[in-house]
């Protein structure tokens, strides 16, 4: 096959003159085949049967010799010209050979007219579409030339029949030059489909490799340890940040399974459980912490998806040993304070209140006075401690919300207990009210709510100088209870009021110095409230007043709806 | 006829001001400043009428106090308990314990008025 494939072959790169040279190439085979045989065929009747004129056995051999050679020479041509030349030669060279198969008479009587259709259809393939009437015309010359020749009239349906041939393939050739010259535009269209495709798939290829280069090169520099997991949670990557964290080379990580890195004998068992749990659980802990031989590790998992395919899980370890160092110390150092702080500052006050109560005998009105301002002053310092250690547990995440029920008008006698007497000093009056429909009973955390409560009017009491202070609890929806704190004093201009409630922060930067605190007691209330799943609101007018109003969870105990009360 | 109080407190400047106010009441004061010392104090003894117990004490807490010794000790059951704690959360720890609990500040008013309460009745 490969030498036929070689044989009809043409050198051309046009399409469709490669299509054509090689059909000439296959019916110029297929008539040496033919011819040879015919050969054959005479010699072998000639020695069967020696009774056939010599002289026409001659002239036949001679012929098919004749058309062997030509037929050579026209395949030669077709391999060596460009274009059609061969084809028009063996078509023409094809009529001829047709016009002598028979005699004149005869072949314009018909019998071997159908021959001429031959090179006619072939013409079309061969050459162009309308090749085929070249052919038919010079068919019909033919016929009409011979005719007159032997004096009778033209074959007027042959000739009519050679159109009709041609017609007819002019027609198909042409239709499949046209099927064939759209099979190339789609070929050529998915040529440069597939060229683009290759084009982008490299580029695109090209970017992931610089992009899982630079990857790596992040991975690499980070400080935090990361440590990528299948999801048969075998690990498949590892930095080498997490090497040094870990004090484990990273052949001894990589292809291993976590549970092995579990069971390492650097792990304190107290810090297994919680591995084992978010291996167990697949879920994604944050920031938990882990205790690996002398060093604290913070541990983070992030599962990996690609769409919606579970890939596995990212686990970072950063080092969290100076960090737990420091909040350990913290922690420490407000209990301390807390401690130690507020026992010398209880005794102030005591024995303050030893001078003013005269226990040790009369005293003068000046000297009570002092005592009172000893108490007032060291009550105020006692505050800011209270503060400040509310502030430093908010931070450390160690205050809590513990609920329990409690009796709604005990918030408003506390406040009162605390805070009339610096209301009255200062001039001012403490009022309050409570809703009829709020429940008598509610939960709540009533230590947190009473700091709420006395942070508020304390805030209202320093920036009120002359008025009332009116604090009312309130239901206004029916999942909510509220407590709003209204003060008569020099209100908060418009631009503040987004500040209000950060951390040490106190309007106008001056009132410091005029009004004393960090700045804490807003800040605070807002944390509480937060924590307690409720929100704080704030309205002032200038010169008239401003309005504190929180807004909590209604949460009546459960003993007390079950029963009816 | 004197009534004991007793008051377990490490500061001394406090123990003096809470021992004035109860003096002042009419108790008699006995004042231990050591958990251990107050171990011992309350378990061998005469048993006091009243105890102030600070739950920050040195070697042995008040709160291991209040639980191992007042509470299982049968001379003690009649005993009454003012816990006093600069922590909140501790304070509500020991609530159902104790029969009163005071967070510091604790104020000398405050302490005179509720232990000249607590006094028994002079028939």
């Amino acid at each position: 096959m490969k030498y036929v494939n070689a044989i009809l072959t043409v050198p051309t790169t046009d399409p469709d003159d490669a299509r054509r040279r090689r059909l000439l190439n296959i019916i110029l085979m297929a008539a040496l085949i033919a011819s040879i045989i015919a050969l054959i065929a005479l010699i072998l009747e000639n020695i069967f049967d020696p009774r056939v004129i010599f002289s026409e056995t001659q002239l036949l051999l001679g012929g098919i010799i004749v058309f062997t050679l030509g037929i050579l020479g026209i395949y030669i041509l077709n391999r060596r010209l460009r274009g059609r030349w061969a084809a028009w030669i063996f078509l023409i060279l094809l009529t001829v050979i047709f016009l002598f198969t028979d005699s004149p008479g005869e072949l314009v009587e018909g019998r071997s007219l159908f021959l001429f259709t031959i090179p006619i259809v072939m013409a079309s393939m061969l050459l162009f579409p309308a090749a085929s009437f070249v052919f038919a015309i010079l068919s019909s010359v033919i016929v009409i030339v011979l005719s007159l020749s032997i004096s009778v009239f033209p074959n007027v349906p042959a000739i009519i029949g050679f159109f009709l041939v041609a017609l007819a393939s002019w027609l198909s050739a042409r239709s499949l030059e046209q099927t064939l010259l759209e099979l190339r535009n789609i070929n050529a269209n998915l040529d440069h489909v597939v060229h683009e495709r290759t084009q982008a798939l490299a580029e695109s290829l090209e970017r992931e490799r610089i992009e899982a280069g630079r990857n790596q090169a992040i991975l690499n520099s980070i400080a935090d340890g990361v440590i990528v997991f299948d999801r048969q949670w075998n690990a498949t990557l590892a930095n080498p940040a997490v090497r040094g964290m870990l004090e484990i080379p990273i052949e001894l990580i990589i292809d291993k399974n976590f549970s092995e890195l579990i069971e390492h004998p650097r792990l304190q068992p107290k810090s297994r459980g919680l591995l084992y749990a978010m291996m167990e659980q697949d879920t994604q802990p944050i920031g938990f912490r882990i205790e690996w031989g002398g060093k604290t590790l913070s541990v983070s998992a992030a599962q990996v998806y690609n769409r919606t395919e579970n890939m596995g899980t990212v686990t970072v370890f950063r080092d969290f040993t100076r960090e737990a160092e420091v909040e350990k110390l913290k922690s420490t150092f407000v209990a301390i304070v807390s401690h130690e702080l507020r026992t010398p500052l209880n005794a102030i006050l005591g024995y303050a209140e030893m001078f003013k109560e005269a226990v040790y005998g009369p005293m003068n009105d000046k000297q009570i006075n002092m005592a009172e301002r000893i108490m007032t002053n060291t009550q105020r310092l006692l505050g800011l401690i209270n503060d400040l250690l509310n502030q430093a547990q908010m931070e450390a995440g160690k205050l809590t919300i513990k609920m329990a029920p409690f009796k709604t008008a005990d918030l408003l006698d506390n406040l009162h207990a605390v805070m009339d007497k610096s209301a009255t000093d200062k001039g001012l009056q403490l009022t309050s009210e409570i809703d009829s429909n709020l429940p008598d009973i509610l939960s709540g955390d009533v230590e947190r709510l009473h700091q709420i409560t006395v942070n508020l009017v304390n805030n209202a009491i320093k920036f009120t100088n002359r008025g009332s202070i009116h604090v009312k609890l309130f239901q206004p929806y029916e999942n909510k209870w509220g407590i709003e704190v209204s003060d008569t004093g020099a209100g908060i201009p418009e631009s503040e009021l987004p500040y209000v409630f950060d951390t040490f922060h106190q309007v106008e930067g001056t009132a410091t110095r005029v009004h004393g605190g960090f700045g804490l007691g807003l800040s605070i209330v807002k944390q509480l409230v937060t924590l307690m799943n409720g929100e704080i609101k704030v309205r002032s007018i200038m010169e008239e007043g401003t309005t504190f109003i929180v807004t909590l969870p209604l949460v009546v105990p459960e003993s007390l709806t079950n029963s009816g009360v | 006829m004197s009534i004991l109080a007793l008051i377990i407190e490490d500061d001394e400047d406090l123990a003096n001001i809470f021992a004035e106010a109860l003096r002042g009441v009419g108790f008699t004061v006995e004042h231990v400043t050591d958990g251990k010392v107050a171990q011992e104090r309350l378990r061998n003894g005469e048993p006091p009428y009243l105890i102030l117990l600070d739950m920050h004490i040195p070697h042995i807490s008040g709160g291991d106090l209040l639980t191992n010794i007042i509470k299982k000790e049968e001379h003690l059951a009649k005993t009454i308990v003012i816990i006093t704690t600069a922590d909140a959360r501790m304070g509500e720890t020991y609530v159902e314990m104790a029969d009163f609990v005071l967070i510091k500040p604790i104020s000398f008013v405050q302490l005179r008025d509720l232990t000249s309460r607590l006094k028994p009745r002079e028939e």
